[in-house]
Parts: structure tokens; sequence; C-alpha cells
């Protein structure tokens, strides 16, 4: 057979078909016109197919080719007259398509706010090369205490402002043993882990889970996350503090942010400073921040003449609450989820 | 401290404008609070955190006026007349617990005329929020707040036997305090007696029977030191707070004492007349001598990044009171004032340069060394913990890390230890300290079905507690899941998160059994033979524990083994060459012949052209199956690694595959 005979055949079953599919107006129709044209074994498809053999040699790839074409085309036109009759016969055109019906939404969960806000507060000081620090939660009261600059008579230690652990005796209600454990009321407890093991020149971030009996309010929670930064090498010095806290608040910001200090008193670090930052034509409060205190330095076995240290630290809820504009801290553990899915 | 713009005045002149004052002395330590006009005078609140006690009155904040602005200061002299007979013979005074009280210093005024104080004095307590009441009584709290030493005036005639005795009180006594309250005193307690009873809470409060009268003529001024650990104490145990605890309770200048109470006979004199008996009754342990502090010059530059000059050192240094004994061109040696107790090192001393030579002058663009930081694996685990987490539709939360006494008695799947309790609770009864997160995220979940939200999805990462002994506990960090989903949903859940932190991880399921879980839809999972979580559905009684409506299922794996099999970095594995063939299984086997167990046969069977074995479903007919069976349903995907898996080749590997079922789990092939 010549290609140009088998070519007509092809394309006149071709027009059938098609005319025959787009006019189907029902299964049945349809199902009958399947038959007809893309019958597993006597479809007319499945005919031309077997002239196929009788095509001239030379020609067959040429036949070939074309026949694969038809053969596709038609049965994408079946499956779209399916597809047209299952959706009750209408023709999908721009009159009857909304597209502004709602899209089918996947369920999305939500980060806790103090997630998110200590993931950006913990990528930030990433790139200022601070690597994360962990330590215990319930710590004894070196670590919370002595190591830190706060002695024995300090008033930091008052059982009324700590959550001092239970022991046997005091379980069985004599409360004047001396505790030994404490729930931490600063993550600095975590420098000073750091420090003990690792020798200079250190540069974390601790952060985590601090407790202190305040009473619940808009403002306060015995429970609440701290983040504290240590940088300990030969020649830290306050202007290293202050440009350290000015680049962090440049990130965090994302303007051009200026850091003032005011001085205060932190037991474990001298000098000692609160730390303001300019944003928004105000000063607004950042936290607390000074230079490592000789006596803590000491404390973990440091030459006070040979290193010197920065820290600071800030509360997470307190920046958290300012960033989302949150206004009672309670929020935070009540885990509502219409309020998780704010963020 | 709430100061008085007129009283200051006294002082130092004052000829900024106030808000300027407010904020030079904010940058100098001494935060600003607020201001409040109070009958023409200004009332200025200043923060004075707890190492500064000297700045508890205004001479304190004058001085740091005078050193900020270069003002001259000028201290009243308080060299009041004493032409009276010699105290030692009026007053006997002693001291029995010197660990209580330091010193004790008494004078006498006689023949005093109360009435009220002028209004200049009335005027400036008035500003500062105390209420006048007599002369003699405004003058001792004019003087605390004149110089931060706390003063007490005792009707003189009133104590019995002419004497005090500082001591502890005796067993049983108690005292009414000028409040009208009366106290029940304990040992450890410091008073002041008479010749017979307590007349005095010793720096808290005075007593009401000796307090200053209309009637009263002769005056006993007391100016003393107690022990801050001690009055602390006794002001909390009695819930009693005074402006003397406050002060007492920070430390006072103990070289001041004596100034404080010739400051005060000196106005009681002035204003309500009387005869000062000549001489003080001074009891106490000579004053330890004040330790030179040698500050290297170099120090200053190496601390705070900038250099200061040594003359501006030098003065800074000398205004604030510090007397210069030695200066050298690299150091200087001075000795601290009385007042400043809190100045014992060269670092007290460079932040005192800091402070007056101003923070400002520090520079904020230092070029600070650059270093590489870390990411921790274990954050990394939990970021992409989180990330598959909420992109199943969990969201997160944040529970106190404590729960009450039977909370957490409800579930404990890692240790058989009571937890460890806090001595007070941190939040409304909860005081122990948590072994599992599941009990915290059910009343998360039960808080929000009171709310009527319909989706509860929730899970935590956080720490539990597992007591060790004597050994700090053992913090374990715990992801835990609580769904509204059942089993089979959570466990699909924890099966995307497992694959998503390692696809090659095998982990596998025994069977548990827990109080709050129904029988049979719990089950441990087991990493290596180690446990890495518990899973289960809540049975009805542990639904109603916790008040929940709607069915619950929870779970708590252990972060440590997450992390641990973690692979973080996966290694490339070439795409196949050749095509998979797949084909079905469905076979008949006892009830109690598990799934896993078959698909471990199968999976054995088909090496090496195995590739993956999805399971479809269960199907259970005792009429066509037989009682007792189910049959799994099961779709094989095959494949080879040097060619195109034939057909023939697939069909012969399952009916090995059928054999195999059949010899070792009595498997049959449905037809």
């Amino acid at each position: 057979m010549a290609l140009a005979e088998f070519l007509n055949t092809l394309d006149e079953l071709a027009k059938q078909a098609t005319a025959q599919f787009e006019a189907a107006a029902d299964a049945v129709s349809l199902e009958a016109a399947r038959v007809e044209f893309l019958g597993a074994k006597s479809g007319r498809l499945k005919d031309v197919q077997k002239g196929l053999g009788q095509v001239d040699k030379a020609d067959k790839p040429a036949a070939g080719k074309r026949f694969n074409e038809v053969k596709q085309q038609l049965e994408t036109l079946f499956s779209a007259a399916t597809k047209r009759i299952a959706n009750g016969g209408c023709v999908e055109t721009a009159s009857d398509f909304d597209p502004t019906i709602p899209g089918k939404r996947p369920v999305l969960g939500h980060l806790h706010p103090i997630t998110q806000t200590i993931e950006e507060l913990v990528d930030i000081m990433g790139r200022l090369g601070f690597t994360v620090a962990e330590g215990p939660e319930i710590e004894d009261l070196w670590h919370n205490f002595d190591a830190l600059n706060i002695p024995l008579e300090h008033p930091a230690r008052d059982p009324l402002d700590n959550f001092y652990l239970a022991t046997a005796e005091t379980m069985s209600g004599q409360n004047k043993t001396e505790p030994k454990w404490m729930l931490r009321s600063q993550t600095s407890t975590v420098q000073i882990r750091v420090m003990e093991k690792t020798q200079p020149p250190v540069r974390i971030i601790s952060l985590g889970r601090v407790y202190r009996p305040d009473t619940a309010d808009a403002t306060h929670y015995p429970m609440f996350h701290q983040i504290e930064g240590l940088l300990i090498d030969r020649h830290v010095t306050m202007a290293d503090l202050k440009s350290i806290l000015r680049l962090f608040a440049e990130s965090f910001f994302e303007d051009d942010v200026h850091v003032r200090f005011r001085p205060s008193f932190f037991p474990f670090t001298e000098p000692s400073v609160e730390v303001d930052m300019s944003w928004a034509g105000d000063w607004i409060e950042f936290g607390g921040a000074g230079m490592v205190d000789p006596n803590v330095l000491r404390a973990v076995g440091y030459d006070p003449e040979e290193v010197s240290g920065l820290a600071f630290g800030l509360g997470i809820e307190r920046i958290c609450m300012r960033r989302h504009g949150i206004t009672d801290i309670r929020e935070f553990y009540k885990n509502d989820v219409r309020f998780l899915h704010q963020f | 401290m709430i100061v008085s713009w007129n009283w200051l005045k006294q002082y130092v002149p004052l000829d900024m404008p106030h808000a300027e004052l407010e904020t030079r002395l904010m940058m100098a330590g001494l935060n600003h609070e607020g201001t409040e006009d109070v009958a023409g005078d200004l009332a200025i609140d200043l923060e004075v955190t707890s190492n500064r006690p000297d700045c508890l009155g205004h001479l304190g904040v004058a001085r740091e006026i005078a050193v900020l602005w270069q003002k001259p200061l000028s201290i009243p002299t308080a060299e009041p007349k004493a032409d009276g007979p010699p105290v030692d013979d009026l007053v006997k005074v002693q001291i029995d617990c010197p660990g209580l009280c330091g010193r004790y210093t008494a004078r006498v005024v006689r023949g005093v005329k109360i009435g009220p104080s002028p209004g200049w004095m009335t005027r400036r307590l008035r500003t500062i929020g105390l209420a006048p009441i007599n002369n003699v009584v405004d003058i001792s709290n004019y003087v605390l707040m004149e110089c931060g030493q706390p003063l007490h005036t005792f009707d003189f005639g009133k104590l019995k036997g002419s004497q005090i005795i500082v001591r502890e009180p005796k067993a049983g006594e108690t005292i009414e305090a000028i409040d009208h309250h009366t106290y029940r005193l304990e040992p450890g307690m410091c008073i002041i007696a008479d010749g017979e009873d307590p007349v005095a809470i010793g720096g808290v409060m005075g007593g009401a029977a000796t307090e200053i009268a209309d009637t009263t003529t002769d005056i006993l001024v007391e100016a003393a030191e107690f022990d801050p650990l001690s009055i602390r104490h006794t002001a909390r145990a009695l819930n009693l707070h005074s402006d003397s605890s406050y002060r007492f309770e920070r430390g006072i200048d103990s070289e001041g004492i004596d100034w404080a109470s010739r400051r005060c006979c000196e106005l009681i004199l002035e204003l309500a007349g009387g005869q000062l008996c000549e001489g003080v009754v001074d009891v106490g342990a000579p004053l330890a001598e004040r330790k030179p502090i040698v500050l290297r010059l170099n120090q200053i530059e190496r601390i705070l990044g900038i250099p200061v000059p040594a003359e501006e050192v030098r003065k800074i240094l000398a205004d604030l009171g510090n007397v210069e004994i030695r200066a050298e061109a690299k150091q200087v040696e001075v000795i601290p004032p009385s007042w400043r107790r809190d100045l014992t090192r060269e670092i007290d001393l460079i932040e005192e340069v800091a402070r007056i030579h101003g923070y400002d002058e520090i520079p904020e663009d230092a070029g600070v060394p650059m270093v590489a930081s870390t990411r921790r694996r274990e954050d990394r685990v939990a970021s992409k913990i989180r990330t598959v987490l909420t992109a199943a539709g969990y969201d997160e939360a944040v529970t106190l890390s404590t729960v009450d006494a039977e909370t957490a008695a409800t579930f404990s799947p890692w240790t058989d230890a009571e937890p460890l309790a806090s001595r007070s609770p941190v939040l409304r009864g909860a005081d122990r300290l948590r072994l599992s997160l599941v009990p915290s995220l059910l009343e998360a979940r039960r808080t929000n079905e009171a709310l009527s939200e319909s989706r509860i999805e929730l899970f935590e990462i956080a720490k539990v507690y597992l007591p060790r002994g004597k050994k700090l506990p053992d913090e374990q960090r715990m992801l835990g899941l609580c769904s509204g989903g059942s089993f089979e949903e959570v466990k699909g859940v924890i099966e995307a998160m497992l694959a998503a932190i390692n696809p090659a991880v095998h982990w596998e399921t025994a069977d548990a059994s827990f109080d709050l879980f129904s029988n049979g839809r719990c089950c441990r999972l087991l990493l290596d033979g180690q446990l890495l979580g518990i899973l289960g559905e809540l049975r009805p009684e542990g639904l109603k524990r916790f008040g929940l409506r709607h069915e619950a299922t929870v779970a708590e794996l252990n972060m440590a083994l997450l992390v641990q099999m973690a692979q973080l970095i996966p290694t490339y594995t070439p795409l196949p060459a050749y095509p998979a063939v797949s084909r079905d299984l469905n076979l008949v086997v006892d009830e109690r012949v598990r799934w896993a167990d078959v698909a471990k046969t199968v999976a054995a069977t088909s090496e090496p052209f195995f590739e993956e074995l999805q399971y479809q479903d269960t199907y259970r007919d005792p009429e066509r199956l037989g009682a007792g069976k189910k049959s799994l349903l099961m779709t094989l995907v095959l494949r080879g690694s040097e060619g195109t898996m034939t057909n023939e080749q697939a069909d012969e590997l399952r009916n090995r595959i059928v054999a195999a079922c059949g010899r070792k789990h009595g498997a049959e092939l449905r037809a």
C-alpha cells in the first residue's frame, strides 16, 4: 500500500471520530463511539493498524509516526468527552468558571510565636558568630548564684524570689533545710557551665526557660524565656559590646538603629548597663548587659588579667510581645489555637 | 527614691531645666521614673539600684548632680550646741547581739516642745509623699530622707530604767508598733528594749508605748546600724516594710551615723527647742579601716575600649569622694568614700569613670572579629520536625514545665520515680516537675475544647525532668503530640516525620499498656531496641480524667534519639535505569498474624528485586474468608538493577513470596 493511501484513510478516520466524540451527548453514545473507533478487538483504528503492515517498508516509520499521533489525538478527545459528560454535559467556558470561589487549602499548623522569635534571634546571633549553648533548667546553687558573684547573703537568693526544690525533709513539713537545687532564675547558669569546661575564646548564646515567683498578670509569668550572649577573649571591650548589640539591633529591626547604655547593676557584670535601642524615633529598653565581673571569670578558672568578656541578656517574651503587639504575656501559655493561628 | 527639687537646691545649685537633670541623672545611673508637680515643687522619682544606697537620700543625689554639672556641694555641718549634762550619766546602752546590730548611738535632748513643723519642712515632706506628724517625728524622717540614715526618736521619759538593750526577743514577746499592730517577735530578730520590754523592732519600726506624744519633753535619738540580712528577714517575716528597713537592707554609711544623729539634734533644738546633753553614747566595734584601691590607668581602655585622660580619671574619682593617696604615671591609688561600700576593686572604679565620663563616648562601630558559628545538630533536627508537623497541620504549644501532683501521676512512660517538686507551686498547685509533656498537652486540649474549637492538633518540644537520686535530674527533651485524629492518623504523622529526618531508618512497634490508653490501641516505638516513644488513643476514663469530650490520641517521642537517628546530609543514590514492575497481593492469614511480620517475609523473599511494599487495606469477611481470618491487601514494587524485570520473573517471584508466607504465616493467596 502506498503511504498516501494509508494516510488518507487515517485522516478520514480521525475526522469522523472527532465529530462523533464531540457530538456524543451521553455516556451511552460516547461508549458506542469508543467501541467503533477505539475498540480493542474490532475498532476501526485497529483495522487501520493492520493496514500498517502493508505499507512499503521505507515508508513505515512515517506511517507509524502518524498513526501514533492520531491514536493519541483520539484518546485525548475521548477522555475530554468523558470528563465533559461526567460534569453534567457542561463545557468549561469563561462564563461558568468562577475564579473567586475559595481554593481548597491544606491545613497548615503554626509555630508558637516564642519559637519564631527565638529562631529569629538565634539566626541573627549565629550570623554574628555566636553558637547556641544549653544547660539544665534544674540547677545547683553554685551555678545559679555563687559562680555568678551572688554570695549567700545576697537578696537575690531570697526564698520568696526563687523556686527552690523540695527535698525529702521539706516534703515532710520541715522547711528549714538548706535547699540544694532550684529552677534556674536566669540562663547565665549555662555560661558558667560552658566556661567551666571550655578555654577562651568563648562566643555563645544561651537560651531557654527560666523561673521566678512572679504572680501571673499581663506582664509577668512565673516561667519565661531568656536569651543571653557571652563573648570571652583577649581584648574584649565595652566598645565591642556596644557594636555587637548595634549590629544585632540593625538586623532585628531592619533599620539604622543606635544603641545607648545606661548604668545599672547586676552581680555578674561590672560595669553593668541597661541597653536601649533607638527605634521609630524613640528609645526602647532592650535588656541588660555588661562586662563579665572578674569574680565570675575567676570562679570558672579564667584569669581576668588575661581575658575579658562581655555579656548581654534579654527576655524573649518582651521582645516577642513588642514585635507582634501582644498585650498579655499569659496568652503565650494558654495555647488557644486561635491565638497560635495568628502567627 | 522621690526627691524634691526645692530640697535638692539647698545642697547644690540647680540652674538647669528639670528635664535635663532627669536625663543626665538617668544616663549616670539614676533611672527616671516620673516627675510630678506638688504644690509648686517637683517630686522627681528616681530608681536607685541596690548597689547605690548612698542615693537613698537627697544629699547623695545632690552629690551626683554636683559631680555631673561641676557644681559646689554644700553639706550642713551639723554641730549642735550641747550644753546639757553628759549623756553618759543619763542613759546606758548595751548590745547583746553584736551580729545583728553593729553600732548603736544615743543622744538625749531635754525640755523640747512638741508641736507642728514649720512650713518649709512640711512642704518638703509632702512633696516626697510623707505626711507630717509633729516636729520631732518629722525631723527624724527629714534627716532620713536627707542623708539616708534611718533614725528613731523615743520618749525618753517612758524608757524604763533609762536604758537601751539591743537584744533578740525572749520567748513569746510581742510589741505594738507605731502602726498600732501587734507583732509577734521571734528569735533571730533584733529588738530595742528598755529595762523591761521591747520598745522598737530594731531598724524596722518603733513601738507605740514610747512614741513621741504631745506631752513628750525629753527625747532619746537613736542612730544605729543593723545587719542587712537580719533586717530583711525580719521585715519579710512580719510583713512590715518601712523607709528604715529599706535602707538598712541595702546597707548604710557606717561613718555617717554620727552626722545624722547630730543633724537630727541640731534640727530639734532649732524647731522644738530644748537642751542637748553633752556627748554621745556610742556602743559598737571600732570602724574598719577602708582599704585603698589601685587603678591601673591602662585597664580603663582595656575594659571600656576607649582611653580616658589621667587627669579626668583623677578628677572624677576625687569628685565622687575618693581620697587620692598616690598618683603615678600609670596608676592612681585612692581610698573610697565611706558612703560607697560598693567600691572595693579596680573594676568598680573603672565603672565609676565610665558612667561619669559617659557611656555615649563609647563607639558603637568597633570592628569585632568575625568567627564561624555552627548550628547545632539538635536545633537542625528540631527545625525539620517542626516543618513536618506544621505541614501536617499541627500547631506548636508551649506549656508550663510543672503540673500538679495528681496530673503528674497520670502518665509517666520514662520513669517509675516520683517527680521532683518545687517548694512552692510555680502556678496554682503546679509544683511537680513534669515527667511527660502529654498531661500538659491534654490540658491545653481541654482549654481549646472549652472554647469550642473543632480542630485541636498540638505538639510541643520541651524537657521532662527524670529524677536520678542524688544527681541533678536527667533533663530529656521530648516531642509531644496531642490530636483529635485516630491512632492510625497520628502514627502516619510520626512515620512521615521519621521519614523526613531519615528515610532509611528502621524502627519497630511493640505492645504497650498504660492506664491512660485503650487496650490494643497503643504501642511503643522502638529504635534498635531503645524506647523511641509511646503512642496511644485515650480510653474513656482517660478522657474523663482530663475533662475531654472528644476522642484524643497522644504520642511522646524522645528527641535525643530522633537527633541521633537523623540523617541531615543524605547521600545520593543513582536513579534506577530500568522500569519497576508491581504486583498486587491479597494474602489471607489468621487474625493473630501481624502485618509487620508478613511484610518482613515479603521483603526478604523479594531480594534483590525488592523496592517497596505498600500496605493497601485489611479485609474481613467471616463468610468468605472464614472466622478469625483476614486478608491483607498490598502492592509490591519490584525492580531489577541489571535489566528490565520481565512479567515472567515477577510472577515467579510472587509465587515464591506466596509460598514463603504460607510456610511462615499460614498465608494463602486469595483468588
